[in-house]
């Protein structure tokens, strides 16, 4: 059995150690810290050129289903969201925006800053106003449903149908596991319910979460907390790899690697001159000037080593390769895309 | 509108006139193009100098330093850290220099303290322990931002009125005296035009440009320096190189953060601020010679600020100040150069020649009467000592009950928010940011950039998009060299504001 070490647990890693599991390699997972995945708005802002069905089957889930098509939304500060794909409480059906809309806050709490988002919004011609409630939650407690107990859903539903509004904007908030209060608010309330589309949330902890329990459900074996910190190079292949974390640090021998770190990459963070070894150093580096689109260079998904040449097993993707054609909020679907040209790659070698 | 004097610039200098004027019974309107400290008042270090630096070469300006310092300390001890100052040489300086600190020091007035290299590393931990020679002077890090807008409150309570946001854009001249000012004004509610009796020009970098609407000449140098700040306080004292003062050779620690500088570049113009890769750079190499960790240091951002120099400019120039009149016009002076540690100092002069022109006999208070409370002998609470640093007597009408947080890098509550915006002349973001802090620490306002926003929407009608740009297009500008950890910042920053919100900054 070829074994297989993916590095980072974000949209690339996932969806790499999903699709090789699947293919019957045994698949080692690693990675630290909050991938920009879950920092994420959880929406795909386009459409996947390549792999559009396996990406469909590796987001699909029972607590929350997906639309897909030209979706518009509102962003939490009241601007106008697009994409491809996303939960069915953010977006509509572009050409079906909402006439008329009630934005929800809580009293100085910054889920969503209810006058801000209202504000934004009648100056686009959307009629908005703002229904700030009263909140014990302090301000630096991230909102979350399970704040709310069935009592407390049942006056925000009263609450809200009082609005006059034809929409509610509501703070993000909602876990995967409470993603059916959004539905029952809505056949209470007698309102079209939508969640303000609102990065480095509960859209973005909902995507992670799918992404991981699809991963760990294909048998990938998932080490939480730790880091690669050398991998064992010659003659172009990887052969091995430390993996650290805590007290312990484990030589693992493996057959392929698939780097999916995410950005910005090595070129900004000034390691050399920080004296900080960096165990990925022997791959070739595209440098750019705004931090966005440099990252490691590759040649049909595999890194390039320092002597010019491709590697034979290491493929690499998502963020952390360099890329020409990326732009702000366009990095989730090219990281998917990415991910299944890196197994392909894997598979071909 | 007819007013007795009208100062033009809110930086320290306007400031400082402003309120001698107003406490010697003199009508003043003051206005500044931008917020206070819009130029170099809120583009230097926040140093407050004992006059060493300038003791060898600038012996007028080290005195007025050396005097100015105890001065500034006792009127206004809520804007100052008396952290107290070190020159230090290493083995690559030339020994010979220190001999002529020592000898300048003293007879420009400035108190020197030599330590032993043992006694320098006790003081300063972080000190490399190469240092040969180490003095101690009375150097101190002070707020700017508090400092000016304590002078701006009290001009105001002396009857002065001080609006920012009202930018001069014309002077007609008649018969040898400015007869009608033009302005135009952002916050709306001022007439287009003023007559004053007259005029005060304190524009600093801008000073030559508010000359010539006039059609007078102000001989000015115009310098670029480029300032970095580091995280957290990285050092206990100001620290200076002890050596012919040159780039990079200062670091202050300042409230929640150490700030790195100088550089010396000709600027082209008073908004020529940009700061390139090798200043920060070189200021990263020549302050960790000094402090060797400052290397590891997260750095959040960079900024600029244009010195205007009497004469050319760069380092041979004089830090000392002028008074210019010239003979075309009768009633406008001119006020250039100095530093903000002079600022009161040079208020002074110039409300003296002020006062000697309208035949007002009152002598000046400024260095009698203080801006604000000492902090708490006592100690207090660290917040309230963080409270009265920034806000000096303001900082009892703060609801110090309500302890919601809204801007957690630099730990801003709502409640100073609202106190600021109550006072009326924080019309923006930046505004509110300089006064508060709101926006100064790591993810440089992209996390309470909203939460201020809904506080500034709640009192009055702002438009929420452009004056996000607005701040954040401010806030990038100090991000363009950004490495590291703050890039990593940075990216996630810019995804969410451009990528997500589609707010789109400047290139």
């Amino acid at each position: 059995m070829n074994r297989v070490l993916v590095v980072g647990k974000g949209a690339a890693g996932t969806f790499s150690s999903w699709l090789l599991a699947n293919k019957g390699w045994e698949v080692i997972l690693v990675g630290r810290g909050t991938p920009s995945t879950a920092m994420s708005t959880g929406c795909l802002r386009s459409q996947p050129n390549v792999c559009r069905s396996e990406i469909m089957e590796f987001l699909n889930n029972e607590m929350m289903p997906w639309t897909y098509g030209s979706r518009e939304g509102m962003s939490k500060i009241g601007t106008s969201y697009r994409c491809w794909m996303s939960p069915p409480h953010s977006t509509w059906k572009e050409g079906e925006a909402p006439k008329s809309v009630a934005v929800v806050g809580l009293e100085g709490h910054p889920s969503l800053q209810a006058r801000v988002a209202s504000a934004t919004l009648n100056a686009r011609g959307i009629r908005a106003e703002s229904l700030i409630l009263p909140s014990s939650v302090p301000s630096d407690v991230p909102l979350a449903a399970s704040l709310f107990s069935d009592e407390s859903w049942e006056t925000l539903a009263d609450e809200l149908q009082r609005q006059s509004a034809e929409a509610i904007l509501l703070p993000a908030m909602v876990a995967l596991e409470d993603y059916h209060q959004l539905d029952i608010l809505e056949l209470r309330s007698g309102r079209r319910v939508l969640e303000a589309i609102t990065p480095l949330s509960a859209p973005g902890q909902r995507l992670g979460d799918i992404m991981r329990s699809k991963a760990a459900g294909s048998g990938v074996t998932i080490w939480d907390g730790r880091k690669v910190t050398a991998l064992d190079v010659r003659d172009g292949e990887v052969r091995g790899a430390t993996v650290a974390g805590g007290q312990e640090v484990r030589d693992i021998l493996i057959d392929a690697v698939i780097i999916a770190t995410g950005g910005p990459l090595v070129d900004g963070l000034a390691l050399k001159e920080r004296n900080i070894s960096d165990p990925f150093g022997m791959f070739q580096v595209v440098r750019s000037n705004d931090g966005l689109r440099g990252g490691y260079d590759s040649s049909n998904g595999m890194l390039i080593a320092s002597d010019g040449h491709p590697m034979n097993n290491v493929a690499g993707a998502g963020d952390c390769l360099s890329s020409e054609r990326r732009e702000y909020g366009s990095g989730l679907t090219e990281a998917l895309e990415g991910a299944y040209l890196a197994v392909q790659a894997l598979e071909g070698s | 509108m007819r007013k007795d004097v009208l100062v033009i610039g809110g930086g320290a200098t306007g400031a400082g006139i402003a309120r001698d004027l107003a406490q010697r019974g003199v009508e003043c309107l003051l206005l500044e193009m931008g917020d206070y400290c819009h130029g170099a008042s809120g583009g230097n270090h926040g140093l407050l100098h004992s006059g060493a630096r300038y003791a060898v070469k600038d012996a007028v300006s080290a005195s007025e330093c050396a005097a100015e310092n105890i001065v500034l300390k006792e009127i206004a001890p809520f804007a100052i850290e008396d952290t107290g100052g070190l020159f230090v040489s290493l083995p690559e300086d030339d020994p010979d220099f220190v001999d002529l600190f020592t000898t300048s020091c003293r007879s420009a007035g400035v108190p020197t303290e030599e330590l032993t290299s043992k006694e320098a590393i006790a003081c300063e931990p972080g000190l490399d322990p190469k240092v040969v020679s180490c003095f101690k002077v009375p150097d101190g890090s002070v707020d700017p931002f508090s400092l000016v807008q304590a002078n701006m409150d009290d001009a105001r309570s002396a009857g002065a009125t001080v609006l920012n946001h009202c930018a001069v854009s014309g002077m007609t001249v008649q018969d040898g005296r400015v007869v009608k000012v033009e302005v135009r004004d952002r916050r709306g509610g001022l007439p287009s035009s003023i007559v004053p009796e007259l005029v005060v020009n304190a524009a600093g970098a801008w000073v030559a440009d508010v000359a010539s609407m006039a059609g007078c000449h102000v001989p000015m140098g115009l310098d670029q320096g480029s300032m970095l700040v580091l995280d957290g306080r990285q050092c206990r004292h100001v620290m200076n190189r002890l050596r012919q003062p040159s780039n990079g050779d200062i670091a202050v620690p300042n409230h929640t953060s150490t700030i790195l500088g100088t550089t010396s570049r000709l600027a082209r113009s008073p908004n020529d601020v940009a700061v390139s890769k090798e200043d920060v750079e070189l200021l990263i190499k020549e302050a960790s010679a000094m402090l060797p960790s400052l290397r590891e240091c997260r750095a959040i951002r960079t900024y600029g600020g244009v010195r205007p120099l009497l004469g050319g400019g760069g380092r041979e120039a004089s830090r000392s100040f002028a008074i210019m009149s010239d003979d075309k016009v009768d009633n406008l002076l001119s006020v250039a150069g100095g530093k903000l540690t002079t600022y009161r100092l040079m208020a002074e002069k110039v409300s003296d020649r002020v006062c000697e022109i309208l035949g007002n006999g009152a002598n000046c208070r400024t260095h009698l009467e203080k801006l604000g409370p000492a902090p708490d002998p006592k100690g207090g609470s660290i917040s309230s000592a963080r409270l009265r640093r920034k806000y000096g007597r303001a900082a009892t009408s703060i609801d110090t009950a309500d302890t919601r947080v809204l801007c957690s890098c630099e730990q801003v509550m709502r409640s100073e928010v609202t106190m600021v915006l109550s006072k009326g002349d924080a019309l923006t973001l930046a505004d509110v940011m300089r006064r508060t802090r709101a926006g100064m620490g790591y993810c440089q306002g992209f996390d309470c950039s909203l939460s201020v926003l809904e506080v500034m929407i709640e009192r009055n009608q702002v438009d929420p998009v452009p004056s996000l740009k607005e701040f954040l297009e401010e806030r990038e500008r100090g991000l363009t060299q950004a490495t590291g950890d703050q890039l990593r910042q940075e990216i996630l920053r810019r995804h969410v504001l451009r990528g997500v919100y589609g707010l789109e900054g400047k290139e």
